[in-house]
């Protein structure tokens, strides 16, 4: 086999790899979405209120929101998306949330979670928002301190719970 | 005596390449907000390496050593045996390609490759480890297919920077110093 020939071949394979990627994420979405409640699209996430799912959110969602950003003191990365608080009073409004309420934002892949109150959340300047990773899924982060660092930040969230007090 | 694959020489020299890998994933850092684009660095050192140490296996060597070393200096998100396999994968996708294309990486399109292939194992690794762990499907609709394309992007760029290395130490001389060396 020529040079030629064995660059196609690993161009073949790039393409066969990129196809099998693509296959099981579009099996894995069938499957997410066959399982979920109807009115909450495939990726989205939900939101409980007192343990009632009250509302999922899609990013096309979030477009609607302005966007925050803040460079981390310990890699200093920038983490770019939307603030939590924005997002949760696009769905419940203030009228669901007090200063007391206990807000646990979740990942049940990584076995992690946050809860913080509402007026932690509300607070502009502690930066507690969504950055979005690098393969599109959630990760919540902030400038809180305890909270500012990468181990305590939530990756892959797939939760958010409201607590009233 | 039967002669060994790898001189002792040579084991050093992969050796401070994969100390390199590990310094510019720490040390090295670019404005651009994609995944995978430390795959510029990295992969022009595995590129670089496996041309100053001209045998198969010298990739796989430089990513299981750089992977012992990120692993037990914590870096990564997802624990050490992600961290360990994702820089293995790196050297060993190196050298699979190298070895199927029969080439080395004076060639620039070779080069390119093996950049690709060394970068999309890292993606692998890292969406394989999604999968078993159950992370959630993408919040983005096709953040997955734009992740893939960006490790491929930056791998071919990584590819672009390796073989543009080589082709400056080859015009230092560094190649006729090391023939002197052996």
């Amino acid at each position: 086999m020529d040079q030629k020939k064995r660059i196609l071949l690993a161009g073949a394979i790039l393409i066969v790899i990129l196809g099998v990627v693509l296959g099981v994420d579009f099996l894995q979405r069938q499957q997410a979405a066959a399982q979920a409640p109807t009115d909450m699209p495939p990726g989205s996430i939900p939101i409980y209120v007192d343990g009632g799912f009250v509302a999922s959110f899609i990013p096309d969602d979030l477009s609607q929101l302005p966007t925050a950003s803040f460079v981390d003191a310990e890699e200093g990365k920038t983490q770019d998306g939307w603030l939590l608080r924005d997002v949760l009073l696009l769905y419940l409004g203030e009228d669901n949330l007090q200063d007391g309420s206990q807000v646990t934002v979740s990942s049940s892949s990584r076995e992690k979670s946050k809860t913080l109150t509402w007026a932690e959340v509300e607070n502009k300047e502690n930066m507690v928002m969504f950055d979005l990773s690098g393969r599109g899924t959630l990760k919540l982060v902030s400038t809180i301190p305890g909270f500012d660092i990468r181990d305590s930040w939530v990756q892959d969230v797939d939760k958010i719970e409201i607590t009233s007090p | 005596m039967k002669q060994r694959y790898f001189s002792t020489f040579q084991l050093i020299l992969l050796a401070l390449f994969s100390a390199l890998v590990i310094v510019a994933k720490i040390a090295l850092r670019t404005p651009l907000q994609m995944s995978g684009h430390s795959g510029i660095f990295w992969m022009a050192i595995i590129i670089v390496g496996a041309r100053v140490v001209p045998k198969l296996g010298a990739s796989s060597i430089i990513g299981v050593t750089s992977g012992l070393l990120a692993s037990f200096l914590g870096l990564g998100d997802f624990g050490a045996l992600n961290t360990f396999l994702s820089y293995a994968v790196v050297g060993l996708g190196s050298d699979l390609v190298l070895w199927i294309l029969r080439g080395n990486t004076d060639n620039l399109v070779v080069a390119i490759i093996v950049g690709i292939f060394g970068h999309v194992g890292k993606f692998l690794v890292k969406w394989l480890f999604g999968i078993i762990t159950g992370a959630p499907i993408g919040f983005v609709a096709l953040g997955l297919l734009r992740a893939f394309l960006s490790y491929v992007i930056f791998g071919a760029l990584g590819g672009l920077l390796g073989w543009l290395t080589l082709k400056a130490l080859q015009r230092a001389g560094f190649f006729a110093y090391m023939a002197e060396k052996r």
